[in-house]
């Protein structure tokens, strides 16, 4: 096994030789990040898959409201010369569009359906990306979108229903309702930064 | 020949979990095959977004039913290393011993679940009776059996109780020793060996195409690519073990490296218990209030050798109570839903059940 600084360095001249960098990160010595131009993504990949980072860890995307970006992430690792290196990149929200990586990592066909299904980005280059893989006739916005709102949805899915009788309480002498009442308030203080008392 | 569509799953014995294989077969030779996900899909990584960090802990085990210890470590190993908090080093062992007997019972229940498709429920006994006294173990650690919320941010919950070391020991020996009838009742019987020899190859070149880590890629490969050598978590750096590898890789070949793993973990949770020192166990981030502390900005990638292969957290943190984005790395997603749409046509139905076992497929985990 080679050294990890050596390592480190070599994924470092192999990146910043073919494209600029936006931000670099060391996250320990044996994992690294680069956040690059979208437009060089495949670019990078394929220098980095030549060079022996074949595996294609994991594929998906962070939703930034604020920026107004989706943030496409793909961890590579070279077995032979162990290094993580997360490449990320960042994307309109609205039509949210990445080509596909599949011509580089096949491995990355379900992945990039799991991204569309979740964030709604589109991979064109991916035969099957629209198809429906895990959430069965969804209905609303991707969900893990930040404004998706999972209890605004399930009021909506699941409305509330009256119940003529509340079976909650059987026994009158218990005292079970003021017992949850002040669970209750005391769980909203400390919830609200009040003291224990 | 007429085409006609066969389910193998959600309720099959030799289909493990709430998954199903959707084949189209022309007499008994699969023509088309995919895995249909998304019955046990509970919107894990949308709710660790709403959960402070602590609450968070109660919920991953639940990512991957049959190893849930593995989801512990990599939430906690990645909320480390963007905390770059130290954990104590009586902690480190005592997580080793976690994983690794979390990693044996996972490895007996796969082992035993070769019963299932191929019709010798002994195996399956056998191995669960072993893998039952694990979680009796667990449970004098953690207090719980399955889901035991043991390992957390900073450490592990409390120290290991008194007289548990004798307790381990006595079990890994018995184990040690019957490890030879396992081999005996599983790939060395000659009523079932014909099933598993020579059946679902996975030559080296599709392992790289699929992206398939764990027994499957080092039953391949030919070397020892294992997380906890590679990148070494914990304290894997300070154990000796060997990694067990092959060239051919059939459905027998991985079985066996299951085994052989087995004997591996067992002098792994020796050297633990041997070399693990005495001190604190748990560190608190100490970042704001007793429960909605807060971790620092950043993203952190976190590996841990799992009984499939590679599983990891991918975590973003914004530097909020909770985390902003947790992604799972499911380890079976390769071989589980790539790999059965390309590589199982071509094989026999009875062969599905076969792969779904021996490459590690975790249905839970693919749906999160």
């Amino acid at each position: 096994m080679t050294n990890s600084i050596n390592n480190l360095e070599l994924v470092k001249e192999l990146v910043s030789k073919t494209t600029t960098i936006l931000k670099e990160e060391n996250i320990d010595v044996q994992q690294l990040a680069f956040e690059v131009n979208t437009c060089d993504i495949h670019h990078v990949l394929s220098v980095l898959k030549s060079a022996g980072w074949k595996q294609l860890s994991y594929l998906s995307a962070v939703d930034w409201p604020d920026e107004n970006k989706f943030e496409v992430v793909y961890i590579l690792f070279n077995w032979d010369k162990p290094v993580y290196v997360q490449i990320r990149t960042k994307i309109d929200r609205e039509n949210p569009s990445i080509d596909s990586i599949l011509p580089i990592f096949p491995g990355a066909k379900y992945y990039e359906r799991e991204a569309h299904e979740f964030f709604g980005i589109a991979f064109p280059g991916n035969p099957d990306y629209e198809k429906q893989l895990i959430l069965e006739g969804w209905d609303d916005i991707p969900p893990l979108r930040k404004d998706f709102d999972p209890s605004a949805y399930s009021d909506r899915k699941f409305p509330s229903r009256e119940y003529p009788q509340d079976y909650s309480v059987t026994d009158e002498k218990n005292h079970s309702l003021e017992k949850r009442a002040e669970r209750k308030a005391r769980a909203e203080r400390l919830r609200t930064g009040g003291k224990k008392q | 020949m007429k085409e006609m569509k066969l389910f193998l799953g959600p309720q099959h014995p030799g289909m493990h979990g709430n998954a199903s294989v959707h084949m189209f077969v022309d007499g008994d030779i699969i023509k088309r095959s995919y895995l249909l996900p998304g019955m046990l899909h509970r919107g894990f990584e949308k709710q660790m977004e709403r959960k402070l960090w602590v609450n968070n802990i109660s919920l991953i085990p639940r990512v991957c039913v049959p190893e849930p210890d593995i989801n512990e470590m990599s939430f906690a190993t990645a909320a480390e290393k963007i905390l770059k908090l130290e954990v104590p080093e009586r902690a480190h062992w005592i997580r080793m011993i976690i994983l690794e007997l979390a990693r044996i019972s996972a490895h007996l229940m796969a082992y035993g679940g070769l019963g299932g498709p191929t019709g010798n429920y002994t195996l399956m006994y056998h191995a669960h009776v072993d893998r039952n006294l694990i979680l009796d173990i667990f449970e004098k650690i953690t207090g719980a059996r399955v889901y035991h919320q043991y390992i957390v941010i900073g450490g592990v919950r409390q120290d290991l109780p008194d007289g548990i070391e004798e307790d381990i020991n006595v079990f890994i020996d018995d184990l040690e020793r019957r490890l030879v009838e396992y081999r005996d009742l599983g790939i060395d019987n000659a009523s079932i060996v014909k099933r598993i020899k020579d059946t679902i190859m996975l030559p080296e070149e599709v392992v790289w195409e699929l992206g398939v880590t764990g027994i499957g890629m080092r039953s391949a490969v030919n070397k020892p690519y294992d997380v906890r050598k590679v990148v070494p978590y914990a304290r894997y750096d300070q154990v000796e073990f060997e990694v067990p590898v092959s060239d051919y890789s059939d459905a027998r070949a991985r079985l066996d490296i299951k085994i052989k793993e087995i004997q591996q973990s067992i002098i792994i949770i020796r050297q633990c218990l041997a070399k693990m020192p005495e001190g604190p166990v748990r560190v608190k981030p100490d970042r704001g209030q007793s429960m909605r502390w807060t971790v620092p900005k950043g993203y952190a990638y976190a590996p841990i050798e799992s009984s499939r292969g590679e599983f990891g957290y991918y975590m973003v943190s914004n530097g909020g109570t909770s985390p902003w984005r947790v992604g799972v790395r499911g380890a079976s997603y390769p071989q589980g839903l790539l790999g059965i749409e390309k590589y199982l046509p071509g094989t026999r139905i009875d062969d599905a059940a076969l792969w779904v076992d021996t490459m590690g497929i975790c249905s839970p985990e693919i749906d999160r």
